[in-house]
This record gives C-alpha cells, sequence and structure tokens, in this order.
C-alpha cells in the first residue's frame, strides 16, 4: 500500500532530500587541516542532482552543519565537500576525527542557497581559503553546460585546497584564473577583475569575513549594483551581546537574556524551531512576527523584508517587546 | 522505492466524465481566483468516478490522438516552444523528471533505462525509442522540450526568479486557452496574470508567487483551474495563434441556441522544484467535458450552474461566458430539455 509520503514526493530515488544513510568512499587531505570527503547513498541508489552553490547537511556527531559540494551537480556519482578543522571542538572537529572510508553518516538534502543566476552573461568567481568549495561547484557547473568565468582565488601559501583542479578547469574551458597569495594581492586582483566584466556578469564570493567585506567594496566602489554582488557566508562578525528584552509566544511572555538569542529562549521553552548555522547566514530560523520592534542582525532578508518587520531570523536578531508566531 | 497500484490499463477506452478532474470541492458553491494549491498524485474521487493518482494523466485510449495533435501544431509552428538562451539546462531537468516519472507510473507501457548521463527511453504507445545523454543535443532528434512536449499531453511551462519575481523563461505550449505563449514567453507572472480580474490586487498573484518561490524539491503540488472553453468542441488548440480557426465558434453556438456543446474546460496545472536547476514547473494539462455530459451528473449540473452563476460579472466576462452563462445554465438545470436545443 501506498502512504501519502510515496505520492507526494516523486517517484523517483534521484530526488530525495530527506535524511539518509550515506558512507564515505574517500578522505583526501587536500590543504593542512582541510580533507575532502565523498560520500555515496549507503543504499547503493542514485544521487540527487543539484545547482552548483548546493550544500549538504551533515550529522557530524553532536552537531548538524552544512557543507558546500564542490561537483557541478548535474548527474552526481557522489557528493564531495571539503572540511576545515575549526578547534571549536564542532562538526568539523568530529569529522576530521571519524570518517575514513566505509563510515557511514547521515546527511540531508542538497539544499540550494547560493545559486548561479542563469540569465548571466559571464560569471566573476571570487574564492577565500575553504571558501573555494562553493566557487569550484559554480566553475565546474559553468563548465559543464558552456558558460564563461573569470575566477579569482585567494589563499594562504600552501594552503590552496582545490588548486590544482582549478588550474586544470580554468586551462580546459578557458576560463581566467586569477590567484593571489595575501591581501594587497587580494585587494589589486578584485579591483581589477570588478573592472573588467562583460555587461550582465554577476560577481559571487565565498571566503573569510574580511574578504568578504573587501568584496563587497571594491564591488561596489566599481560601479557593481549590490544584486549582482552574491555571496555566501561561512561565518559571520561577532555581534555584541544586546539589552534583556521580552519576547511573547503563543501568549507566555520570555525574557531574553543579554548574549542569549531568542532562538535559544524559545528553544529553552520547549518550542520547536528549525534551525541550522545559528549565525544568521542560512535563514533556516526564519521566524513570522506580530508585533514589537525588530534589530535584525542577520544576513538573509532583503532590505524590504527588514523594514517590513514581519520576520526575523531568530538566531540572531533581537528587538522590543516581540510577539511572534510560531 | 515502493510502486503505486498499476492503473487498470493506461490506454483504457475514455470515459470523458469519469476521470474528469473535477475542479470544485464538494460543498464549495461559489469560486473566486485562490492559490487553491493540494498535493499531487493524490487519488480524489468524484462524483462520476476519480482522478489524480499520476502526475501525468495520458488522457486513456485518447493519448495517441491527443499527441498527434500535439505533434502536429508543433511541426507546423515550432514557435509554440520557446526557451530563453539560458533555460536549456533546465529543460534537461524538466525532461529526466518527466521520463521518470512516467516510466515509473506507466510500466507497462512505458521504460526509462539509466546509466549515469546515460538514457534509454521507450514509449510503446507512440512508438518512440530513444537513446540521449544529458546535455548533448546532438543525441536527440530536438530540444529536450520538444522532445518532451512531443511524448506528454501537458502544456509545459518552466519558471526562475530573476530579479525577485518569477519569470516564464520557457514554455512549450499547444493547447492555450486563450493566451499566446509567443507573447507571454519571459514575462513575469505578474506581467502574465496582469489581465485577469483581482489576481494581482487581491494579492492572489503574490501568494501564489512566494508559494512556488518556496517550494521544495522533493515535493509536487498541483491546482485546479476551470472556464468554460471558447470553442464548443473538444479542439484543444484554443490559443491565440489559431484564433482564426475558433473565434466563431461560441458566437455560432450560441445563435444555434446549442448548449449541450459547451465544453467544461479543467486545467490542471503541476507545481514540482528541479534539483539540478532549480526551476519551477507550472505545467497545464486541458481536460474537456462538454455541458451535456455533466448535465448526467446531477450534483454536478447543480454545482456548476450555480458557481457560475454567482460568479461577479468582472470575472465571468474574463471567462468569456457573461453574455450566455444564464441561458446556458438553465439549459444545464433543465432536466426536461434534450441535449442541445
Amino acid at each position: 500500500m501506498t502512504t501519502l509520503l510515496d505520492t507526494v514526493g516523486a517517484l523517483h530515488p534521484a530526488y530525495t532530500v530527506a535524511p539518509r544513510p550515506f558512507q564515505v568512499v574517500s578522505v583526501e587531505t587536500v590543504a593542512p587541516e582541510i580533507v575532502h570527503v565523498e560520500f555515496v547513498p549507503l543504499d547503493g541508489g542514485p544521487l540527487t542532482a543539484y545547482e552548483a552553490g548546493s550544500h549538504l547537511i551533515v550529522e557530524a556527531g553532536p552537531n548538524r552543519n552544512a557543507y558546500s559540494l564542490t561537483g557541478d551537480g548535474s548527474a552526481p556519482t557522489s557528493y564531495g565537500i571539503s572540511v576545515l578543522r575549526h578547534q571549536t571542538g564542532g562538526g568539523s572537529q568530529w569529522i576530521h576525527d571519524h570518517l575514513v572510508p566505509g563510515a557511514v553518516v547521515t546527511c540531508e538534502g542538497p539544499r540550494s542557497a547560493f545559486p548561479a543566476r542563469p540569465e548571466q552573461t559571464a560569471a566573476l568567481l571570487v574564492a577565500g581559503g575553504v571558501g573555494i568549495t562553493p566557487i569550484l561547484s559554480h566553475a565546474r557547473s559553468l563548465a559543464r553546460w558552456g558558460g564563461t568565468a573569470d575566477i579569482v582565488y585567494s589563499y594562504r601559501p600552501g594552503s590552496g585546497a582545490h588548486l590544482a583542479e582549478l588550474r586544470d578547469l580554468a586551462k580546459t574551458s578557458g576560463f581566467s584564473l586569477t590567484e593571489a597569495t595575501d591581501v594587497p594581492q587580494t585587494q589589486q586582483v578584485l579591483a581589477d577583475r570588478f573592472a573588467d566584466q562583460p555587461i550582465g556578469a554577476h560577481a559571487y564570493a565565498c571566503g573569510p569575513i574580511a574578504m568578504i567585506d573587501t568584496y563587497l567594496e571594491l564591488g561596489r566602489s566599481a560601479g557593481w549594483p549590490v544584486e549582482r554582488l552574491h555571496l555566501e557566508r561561512f561565518e559571520a562578525p561577532e555581534l555584541d551581546p544586546g539589552v534583556e528584552f521580552d519576547v511573547t509566544v503563543a501568549g507566555t511572555r520570555l525574557t531574553v537574556a543579554p548574549g542569549v538569542s531568542v532562538l535559544q529562549t524559545l528553544l529553552d521553552a520547549g518550542h520547536e524551531v528549525p534551525n541550522l548555522c545559528r549565525q544568521g547566514v542560512c535563514g533556516e530560523c526564519r521566524i513570522p512576527v506580530k508585533s514589537g520592534v525588530v534589530e535584525h542582525r542577520d544576513f538573509v532578508l532583503t532590505d524590504a523584508e527588514k523594514k517590513a518587520g514581519d520576520s526575523m531570523m531568530c538566531c540572531v536578531s533581537r528587538g522590543t517587546d516581540l510577539e511572534v508566531d510560531l | 522505492m515502493s510502486a503505486l497500484l498499476p492503473l487498470a490499463d493506461p490506454l483504457a477506452p475514455v470515459d470523458h466524465a469519469a476521470r474528469l478532474p473535477w475542479p470544485f470541492a464538494e460543498d464549495q458553491t461559489s469560486f473566486r481566483y485562490t492559490v487553491n494549491v493540494q498535493p499531487a498524485r493524490q487519488y480524489l474521487a468524484t462524483a462520476a468516478g476519480g482522478w489524480g493518482d499520476t502526475l501525468v494523466d495520458l488522457g486513456g485510449a485518447e493519448y495517441p490522438q491527443i499527441m498527434a495533435d500535439r505533434r502536429r501544431i508543433l511541426d507546423a509552428d515550432p514557435g509554440r516552444a520557446r526557451v530563453m538562451p539560458w533555460m536549456v539546462p533546465a529543460c534537461w531537468d524538466l525532461l529526466l523528471f518527466y521520463l521518470r516519472d512516467m516510466a515509473a507510473s506507466f510500466p507497462t507501457i512505458m521504460t526509462l533505462d539509466e546509466d549515469g548521463e546515460r538514457f534509454h527511453w521507450v514509449n510503446t504507445a507512440l512508438g518512440t525509442d530513444q537513446h540521449f545523454t544529458l546535455g548533448d543535443l546532438a543525441s536527440l532528434p530536438c530540444d529536450p522540450l520538444t522532445f518532451l512536449g512531443r511524448e506528454v499531453p501537458d502544456d509545459l511551462l518552466l519558471i526562475r526568479e530573476r530579479e525577485g519575481e518569477m519569470h516564464l523563461d520557457a514554455g512549450l505550449v499547444t493547447f492555450a486557452a486563450g493566451w499566446s505563449v509567443t507573447f507571454d514567453a519571459g514575462m513575469s507572472i505578474r506581467e502574465i496574470h496582469g489581465p485577469v480580474p483581482r489576481l494581482n490586487t487581491e494579492g492572489v498573484t503574490t501568494r501564489g508567487e512566494q508559494f512556488l518561490m518556496m517550494l521544495k524539491s522533493d515535493q509536487a503540488f498541483r491546482r485546479a483551474n476551470w472556464t468554460l472553453s471558447a470553442s464548443g468542441s473538444r479542439k484543444l488548440d484554443v490559443s491565440l495563434e489559431e484564433l482564426p480557426e475558433w473565434g466563431r465558434d461560441i458566437p455560432e453556438l450560441i445563435r444555434d441556441r446549442d448548449w449541450g456543446r459547451l465544453q467544461l474546460r479543467i486545467e490542471v496545472e503541476h507545481f514540482v522544484r528541479l534539483p539540478m536547476t532549480g526551476a519551477v514547473t507550472f505545467n497545464i494539462r486541458t481536460h474537456l467535458c462538454s455541458l451535456a455530459d455533466i448535465k448526467k451528473v446531477a450534483p454536478w449540473r447543480e454545482q456548476l450552474a450555480a458557481i457560475v452563476l454567482e460568479l461577479p460579472d468582472d470575472i465571468a466576462t474574463y471567462k468569456g461566458f457573461i453574455d450566455y452563462r444564464e441561458d446556458a445554465m438553465a439549459w444545464l438545470l433543465d432536466t426536461d430539455s434534450q441535449e442541445g436545443r
């Protein structure tokens, strides 16, 4: 007998994005503190295709983390991610310590949060450090479908993950690739490349906070509209703890202490709120706001959405006398 | 992956009422435009039978004839397929989704073998036997959207987010109801729906657009829309391109008071987020049932008459029947009258 779940989704396994078991087929160190892991479904079935720039959510021990997929996504035979080890005892450390060929791990997705604009005439792709992962995906997709890319890769000498593949890709696809190994060089290259793109080009960047800030600054001063400066943040700047305020949900008033998020306050009170990055960059914890003034501190909502004030990213944003709807 | 219960015979002879996707809820007495989406692939019982267990409704024994009609129109006017230059990958995405779905839904007549990026599609109902490679245009006899359009009875529409709005960026449409795909291709859905009364102003388009923008790739949804066809026959192509062929149909029908020939025209739209490109489908499958056949089903004739008569004038005008709805519905409800007069 068929269930509703069987009939609402696709009939073919290459469309599922639900959490499911994957098996590690390879783990390779691609730079100091960066490993590249390839997964295939444990049941040997086909893989769901994905848009360039997509990420996979990996249950890395006690943490659930999102990692960019490095392939072009059109007909994947495995999912590949590259993980930088952070010394914070979190998911990346678990991955480095536990994933070996044969290991089984639950993954969800892929999910697309950093897609290419298909109508672009060209793409300026900017990667900093491990931010190369979604950028590599974009470059591969453009190569596969016959697009044009101008790639900038900024990395610390000796720490350029996927450098060889990128150089090969650039050569065989006729893409331009400029490498930079320090900050002044990166700034010079970016300024240079922003000034030299055809009409209709879009730009995409992923990397450390400082590089993203530079990218935005240089892009704007080169006259690029902000709608063409796409970016994906792996991390967000640290926020000040803020002041105590109230949030009401389902008639109950809760107090949000300084340094504690609305998200954590809601979770502690027993409410279920979807969440993922807890940094205000992924959009998972968006909740409707019925009243009150929101102090938006996220990187997801558009200016119009922030002005409307009827939703908020509760993992980072704060406010005054908020009433929310779960 | 579990299999659906197989249909009795996907090419069985057709009773137009039995599998008609009746567009109104059981207790519905009036109609306004809403974002009335529901999960796809759910069997719904109706007063005359039932429908909806598959994403694609081939049309039973009429499938080859519908496809012959589709192919004839495309051969004569290939411009009914419009693909914005950046939409080629999305057309491949659509092709794979639908071929996989049909092979799973109709295994007695359709198969799709997959080997990495190579595919082998066999459709014994139409005699198609095609090997092709994903992304390789030379491996198909025509572009992927046209290839698919020549296999499925649905009009195929792909929408994408551009500049914050959903746009119709690719479409293969041979059975448009009083609109033109050549005119609409590339427009935003807001622009396309401008002529429909209340849709934009009452926020229906906005809510519909938000639904589509947030659609996830592992869920398929559908919606039913309806009107009285601009032709008093089972002619599916009542597009603006074809206007000279059908433009006089209804005036002649009205002159002859041949109300039984009026066709309730139902469009079932399917919404699927395609994973490889993020494009969203807005495919339209058109079904026709004459008022004569509807008259035979008591709950249907009563409900349709009530709904048509209750419609505000602006919507009835847009749907094209403001001038004759009273007479036509009077005929529908008059169970003493013979078919036609």
